[in-house]
C-alpha cells in the first residue's frame, strides 16, 4: 500500500481580512499613535506609573513609547482558564477559541412573554442566565439589560449575583466603580469557595469599557486596575463609532480601538505581569441617515474580523461582537443581520463574542433573538468546521460498490456519517402540506415556543448553590447597600 | 512646519478582498484523485446512442451494460479543453457576467412549481404573468445579475413546449443575461434560435452569449438521455451549460461529506470529457446540488448548512481544477419569507460569495425550491449587498490609517464633522429596507416589521418599473419559433 506525504491540510475553515504586511501597517499605526497622539487618561495613579516606566505625561495626556507596549505584549499569558464555581466546566482562553455569548446593559427588555418592549428588572437577569445555560451554542453570559428595580448604584452586583447562581458558563461582569467591581469580586470568591480557590482559577471575567477614541475615564482605569490587581481576567474595550468617535475609514477605526485596547493592557501588565486582558470591544459605523450606531451593519462584520486579526496578531485574545441588530422586533431583519455577523465572527475565530440579542443599536434585550441567534451558530458551525478528508469520508469504494445511480439508504457507511448530519431545531424542513396543516408558523412562532419552554420548564444549577454560599452573597449585597446609603447621604449632604 | 521626508513602503502584499478557504489544494487534490478512481473503477453510465458512439471510439471502456470507465489521461485533456473564462451577455449588448475564476454573479431561479401569492398568502401554481413579474424584478434589482426562470409555466398551451413562453417571458422583461432550463433539446434548440435573433446570428452568440443552459441531472453518474441531448447540443453550438448533478447524502450519495463530493467530481469529470469528445471547448460551468433530506425523508433541504459547505466546497474543488463554476444560494426550506428564509439566504449567500461561485442561481426560492417569492427576491438583493460589503476587506493605506486626521482630532474628540468622514462614508453599505431608526422614530412611523416594507417595495418596483423593450419584430419572429413547437408537440 502506497503512503501520502507532505500534506497540508484545513482542519477548519480559514477565512482573512489582511495579509501580514496589512496588519504590520495597522501595529504600526498604533504605535505612533500611543507615541505621537497619546491618550487621555483621568487617573492620577496609573498616570504615575506609566511616568515612572518612561510614558510622557502632561496633565491628563500620556504619551505611550513604543517599548512599554511591546513589554506589555511579551507578559500577556497565552491562555487562561476560567472554571465554573461547581467545578464541571472549563473555558479556556486561547487562539482561535470561539464562544458566544450576549451583551450587557441595555436599558430596555422585550418580554418573552408580552412580546412588549419593558425596563429590565431583576429576575429577568436570572432568566437570561438560565437560557444561555439552557442553549447549547451559547458559551458565556451577559444580562442583556441593567436592573431598574434595585437600589441604581447596586445593579451591576444584583446582576452578577443572581446570574451566577443560575449558570455554569463564565460571565462577563460589568460594574459602575471600584467598589461594586470588588462586589463582585467578592460573590464570585464566596461561589468558588474562597479566595484562595478562585486565585488558582478564576470563575468570571470582567468587561470594563475606555471612552473613545483614546480617553478613559477614572473608573474605566480604576476597575481595570483592581482586576488586574486581583488576577481577574478582564476585557478592556471601547465602542468606536466608526466617522463619529473614529476614523470613517476602517484601517484608522481599527488603528484607534487597537490603541485604546492597549492602554489597558499596558497598565494592567505593569501591575501584575501575566494577567489576562482581552481586547476588541464594538466595532461599527455611525448610520449618517438615522444618527444611529448601527449593530446591523455589515461593516461591523468586518471591522470585527479585521480587529480580530490584529488580536492575533498582537497576541491578545479578542472580545468581538455579533448576533445584533438594528431592528425593534424580531424580524427577518433581526435574522438577515445576526446571521451575518455571526458567521462572520465566527469564521474570524474571536475568543468572546458577545451582544447576541441586541436590538434596537444595542437599546433593548431580547431573548428571542437569542434563541434565534443559536441556531444560526449552530449552521455556521457546521460550515465553519470544514470538511474532514481521509479514505473513510472520501468513500470511494462505497461510490464504486453503488455504482452509476446506486443506493446509499441504510448502509453502515451512510449510517455512520448521517449521525454527524445537523439537525435544526427551529428550521423548518416540512413539506408545505404538513407546514399547513399544522398551524402554518413562522421561525418567529417557533422561536417564541421555544423560549417560553426553556422559561417554563428548563432548571439552572441554582439549587447546587450550598446555602452557606447564599448567605455569604446575602451579607455581602447587605454590606453593599449599607455602603451605598451612606455614600448616598454623604453625598446629599 | 516641518519638511515631510519622501517615505516609501517598499515589499508591501495586500488582500484585495476578504479570503475564504475551506480546503487546501492537498486536500481538493484527494479529492480529485478520488473522482479519477470512481471513473476509472467503476465509471458512469448512459444510454444515449451519440454519447456511447463517442465513448466506444476513444480510449474508454463501454461494457455491454452500457458503463463507461474513462482512463485519466482522458479526462486530463479533456480538462485541457475547457476554456478558462466565458461571459453572458445581456439582451441590452453589457457583457456583464464575466465567467472567470473568482468572478462572482447572483441571479434568480429556479423552475418553482409555485408561486406564493402576496394577495392570498397562499402558495399557487406558477404562470407565464409569474414568470414576467419575477423577470420584471429581476431586471430592477441592482445587485441580481441574471434571470433564471423564476417559475414554470402552467398556463402555457402545450407542457411540452412550456419552455419556449418561459423563455419568451424572460427576455421580454428582463435585458440581463439569462440562465435557462428546456423541456429537451429540441426545446433548447428553439431557445437558441430565438437568442441568436436577439444577439444578431449564431457566431455572435457563441461570442457574446445571452444566456446559459441549467442541465440538471438527478441521478448521480447515470448520463439520462434527455440531460446528455441538450449537453451535446449545446457543445455544438457553444452555449455556456451548467452542469448540476443533485445529490442526496446517504440517499444517492455518500453520507460523508468528503464522499458527495467525490461522487458529485466524477460526475462532473464525465460530463467534462463526453462535451470534448462531441467539441472541445465547451463554455461548461459545473455545478451541484448536494444535500440532506428532512428527517420524515419528504423534502429535500435547500437551506441546509450541509449545502452551503458542500457548494463552497465544490467551487474550490472547480477553481482548482481551471473550471467555471455554479451553485444554489439565496434559497429556503421556509414556506414564507420569516426569519429561516432570512437566515438560511445568508448563509448560502455568505458561503457562495466567499468561495467564488460564478453563478449562484436559485435567490427568491421557497419551500425547499419549490416555490418562487418575489419578495424574497427582493430580501436577497439586500442581502447579497451586505455580503459584499464584507468580501471588499479593508484597505489599508496613509489615507485610511488616517493617523494625521487622528492626531488633528485627538482624544475625546470628534469625526462627524472632518471632512476625512465626508469624503469615506459613502463607501459604507447602504440599506434600503433595513431600518435602523430608532425606536421611536419606528414606533411614530407605525411599527413596521422588515415584511411591512418589504412588500411595498415589490408592489414599487412592480408598478414604477418597465424594463426596456424588447424590438417588436424580434418578438414576432420568436412568437413563429414558439407557435411551431406548440403545434408540432401537440
Amino acid at each position: 500500500m502506497s503512503t501520502r506525504t507532505n500534506q497540508t491540510v484545513n482542519q477548519t475553515a480559514r477565512f482573512s481580512i489582511l495579509s501580514q504586511d496589512q496588519k504590520q501597517r495597522i501595529f504600526e499605526g498604533m504605535i505612533a499613535t500611543l507615541r505621537n497622539t497619546g491618550v487621555h487618561l483621568h487617573h492620577e495613579q496609573a498616570r504615575e506609573l506609566l511616568k515612572k516606566h518612561g510614558a510622557l505625561v502632561d496633565g491628563v495626556s500620556v504619551k505611550i513609547p513604543q517599548n512599554l507596549v511591546l513589554d506589555a505584549l511579551a507578559t500577556v499569558p497565552p491562555v487562561t482558564v476560567i472554571q465554573s464555581w461547581d467545578g464541571t466546566r472549563k473555558t479556556l482562553i486561547e487562539k482561535n477559541q470561539v464562544l458566544f455569548g450576549p451583551g450587557p446593559t441595555p436599558p430596555n427588555f422585550t418580554d418573552p412573554h408580552t412580546l412588549e418592549r419593558r425596563k429590565y428588572v431583576k429576575a429577568d437577569a436570572a432568566m437570561v442566565a438560565r437560557i444561555c445555560q439552557a442553549l447549547p451554542n451559547i458559551g458565556f453570559v451577559q444580562s442583556l439589560g441593567t436592573i431598574s428595580d434595585v437600589t441604581v448604584s447596586l445593579a451591576d452586583v444584583y446582576e452578577f449575583a443572581e446570574m451566577v447562581q443560575n449558570t455554569t458558563k463564565p460571565i462577563l461582569s460589568w460594574s459602575y466603580t471600584r467598589d461594586t467591581c470588588s462586589d463582585i469580586h467578592r460573590i464570585a470568591m464566596a461561589m468558588a469557595g474562597g479566595e484562595d480557590a478562585f486565585k488558582q482559577c478564576p470563575n468570571y471575567v470582567f468587561y470594563g469599557e475606555p471612552i473613545s477614541p483614546l480617553l478613559s475615564d477614572f473608573h474605566a482605569m480604576d476597575k481595570a486596575m483592581y482586576c488586574a490587581e486581583h488576577g481577574i481576567p478582564q476585557v478592556y474595550t471601547p465602542c468606536c463609532i466608526g466617522g463619529g468617535t473614529v476614523p470613517a475609514t476602517h484601517a484608522g477605526q481599527l488603528v484607534c480601538a487597537l490603541s485604546e485596547s492597549m492602554l489597558g493592557v499596558v497598565v494592567a501588565q505593569l501591575i501584575n505581569p501575566g494577567t489576562c486582558v482581552i481586547m476588541g470591544g464594538v466595532q461599527s459605523i455611525m448610520d449618517m441617515q438615522y444618527s444611529v450606531y448601527a449593530y446591523g451593519a455589515p461593516e461591523l462584520s468586518l471591522l470585527s474580523a479585521g480587529l480580530t486579526e490584529m488580536a492575533r496578531y498582537v497576541g491578545l485574545p479578542m472580545f468581538s461582537t455579533a448576533g445584533c441588530t438594528d431592528t425593534k422586533i424580531l424580524d427577518p431583519q433581526g435574522a438577515i443581520e445576526a446571521a451575518t455577523s455571526v458567521h462572520s465572527a465566527m469564521l474570524s475565530g474571536a475568543n468572546f463574542i458577545h451582544d447576541v440579542g441586541y436590538f434596537e443599536s444595542g437599546m433593548t434585550g431580547s431573548v428571542l433573538q437569542l434563541v434565534m441567534a443559536d441556531e444560526q451558530i449552530g449552521m455556521s458551525h457546521v460550515v465553519a468546521k470544514g470538511i474532514e478528508i481521509n479514505e473513510e469520508t472520501l468513500a470511494v469504494e462505497e461510490i464504486c460498490n453503488a455504482g452509476p445511480g446506486g443506493n446509499y439508504a441504510d448502509t453502515g457507511h451512510t449510517k455512520k456519517f448521517a449521525a454527524s448530519h445537523w439537525q435544526p431545531t427551529l428550521m423548518d424542513r416540512r413539506s408545505y402540506e404538513d407546514w399547513a396543516g399544522q398551524g402554518r408558523k413562522t421561525m418567529k412562532d417557533r422561536v417564541i415556543e421555544k423560549t417560553r419552554d426553556i422559561i417554563a420548564n428548563f432548571v439552572g444549577p441554582i439549587s447546587k448553590v450550598p446555602a452557606d454560599t447564599k448567605k455569604q452573597i446575602a451579607d455581602i449585597l447587605q454590606a453593599a447597600e449599607v455602603r451605598e446609603a451612606k455614600k448616598a447621604e454623604t453625598g446629599n449632604k | 512646519m516641518l519638511e515631510k521626508t519622501m517615505l516609501i513602503k517598499m515589499n508591501q502584499q495586500a488582500y484585495g478582498t476578504t479570503k475564504f478557504q475551506i480546503l487546501t489544494g492537498d486536500q481538493i487534490q484527494q479529492i480529485y484523485f478520488a473522482a479519477l478512481d470512481v471513473l476509472e473503477i467503476s465509471g458512469a453510465r448512459t444510454f444515449h446512442k451519440e454519447a456511447l458512439e463517442l465513448f466506444s471510439n476513444s480510449d474508454a471502456v463501454v461494457s455491454d451494460t452500457n458503463r463507461v470507465r474513462i482512463p485519466t489521461a482522458m479526462v486530463e485533456q479533456a480538462l485541457g479543453s475547457c476554456p478558462s473564462k466565458s461571459n453572458l451577455t445581456g439582451r441590452n449588448g453589457k457583457r456583464s457576467i464575466k465567467l472567470q475564476k473568482n468572478e462572482v454573479s447572483f441571479g434568480s431561479g429556479a423552475d418553482a412549481r409555485f408561486v406564493y401569492d402576496r394577495t392570498s398568502g397562499e402558495r399557487r401554481k406558477s404562470t407565464f404573468a409569474d414568470v414576467e413579474a419575477a423577470a420584471k424584478i429581476v431586471d430592477y434589482l441592482p445587485r441580481l445579475d441574471f434571470c433564471m426562470s423564476h417559475g414554470l409555466v402552467s398556463d402555457a398551451p402545450n407542457a411540452k413546449t412550456y419552455d419556449r413562453h418561459q423563455f419568451l417571458a424572460m427576455v421580454k422583461n428582463c435585458t440581463k443575461p439569462l440562465v435557462v432550463t428546456s423541456v429537451d433539446a429540441d426545446g433548447l434548440k428553439d431557445q437558441w434560435e430565438m437568442a441568436c435573433l436577439i444577439q444578431g446570428g449564431e457566431k455572435e452568440f457563441r461570442l457574446s452569449p445571452l444566456f446559459a443552459t441549467y442541465i440538471r441531472s438527478d441521478s448521480p453518474l447515470m448520463g439520462n438521455s434527455d440531460t446528455v441531448a441538450k449537453l451535446l447540443f449545446a457543445t455544438e453550438k457553444g452555449i455556456p451549460a451548467i452542469f448540476t448533478p443533485c445529490s442526496v447524502l446517504g440517499i444517492t450519495a455518500p453520507a460523508s461529506i468528503a464522499g458527495v463530493l467525490v461522487q458529485n467530481l466524477a460526475d462532473a469529470l464525465f460530463t467534462v470529457v463526453l462535451c470534448c469528445l462531441k467539441k472541445p471547448g465547451m463554455p461548461l460551468l459545473l455545478g451541484g446540488i448536494q444535500t440532506v433530506m428532512s428527517q420524515a425523508k419528504e423534502t429535500l433541504s435547500y437551506g441546509s448548512p450541509e449545502l452551503h459547505l458542500t457548494s463552497a466546497a465544490m467551487t474550490e474543488i472547480y477553481k482548482w481544477l481551471g473550471l467555471l463554476s455554479s451553485s444554489a444560494g439565496g434559497c429556503t426550506d421556509a414556506k414564507v419569507v420569516d426569519e429561516q428564509a432570512a437566515s438560511e439566504s445568508v448563509m448560502s449567500i455568505y458561503n457562495n460569495l466567499m468561495a467564488g461561485t460564478n453563478l449562484v442561481h436559485q435567490v427568491g426560492c421557497l419551500d425547499g425550491g419549490l416555490t418562487g417569492s418575489l419578495s424574497s427576491l427582493v430580501m436577497c438583493d439586500e442581502i447579497i449587498g451586505m455580503i459584499k460589503q464584507i468580501g471588499k476587506g479593508i484597505q489599508v493605506s496613509d489615507e485610511t490609517l488616517a493617523l494625521d486626521i487622528l492626531k488633528e482630532v485627538g482624544p475625546g474628540g470628534e469625526f462627524l464633522s472632518h471632512d476625512h468622514t465626508y469624503d469615506h462614508w459613502k463607501e459604507w453599505f447602504r440599506p434600503t429596507i433595513i431600518d435602523r431608526s430608532n425606536f421611536e422614530a419606528w414606533s411614530d412611523a407605525g411599527s413596521k416589521t422588515y415584511n411591512d416594507r418589504l412588500e411595498p417595495e415589490v408592489d414599487r418596483i412592480l408598478e414604477s418599473h418597465t424594463p426596456q423593450p424588447l424590438d417588436e419584430n424580434i418578438v414576432q419572429e420568436m412568437k413563429k419559433i414558439i407557435n411551431l413547437a406548440d403545434k408540432k408537440e401537440v
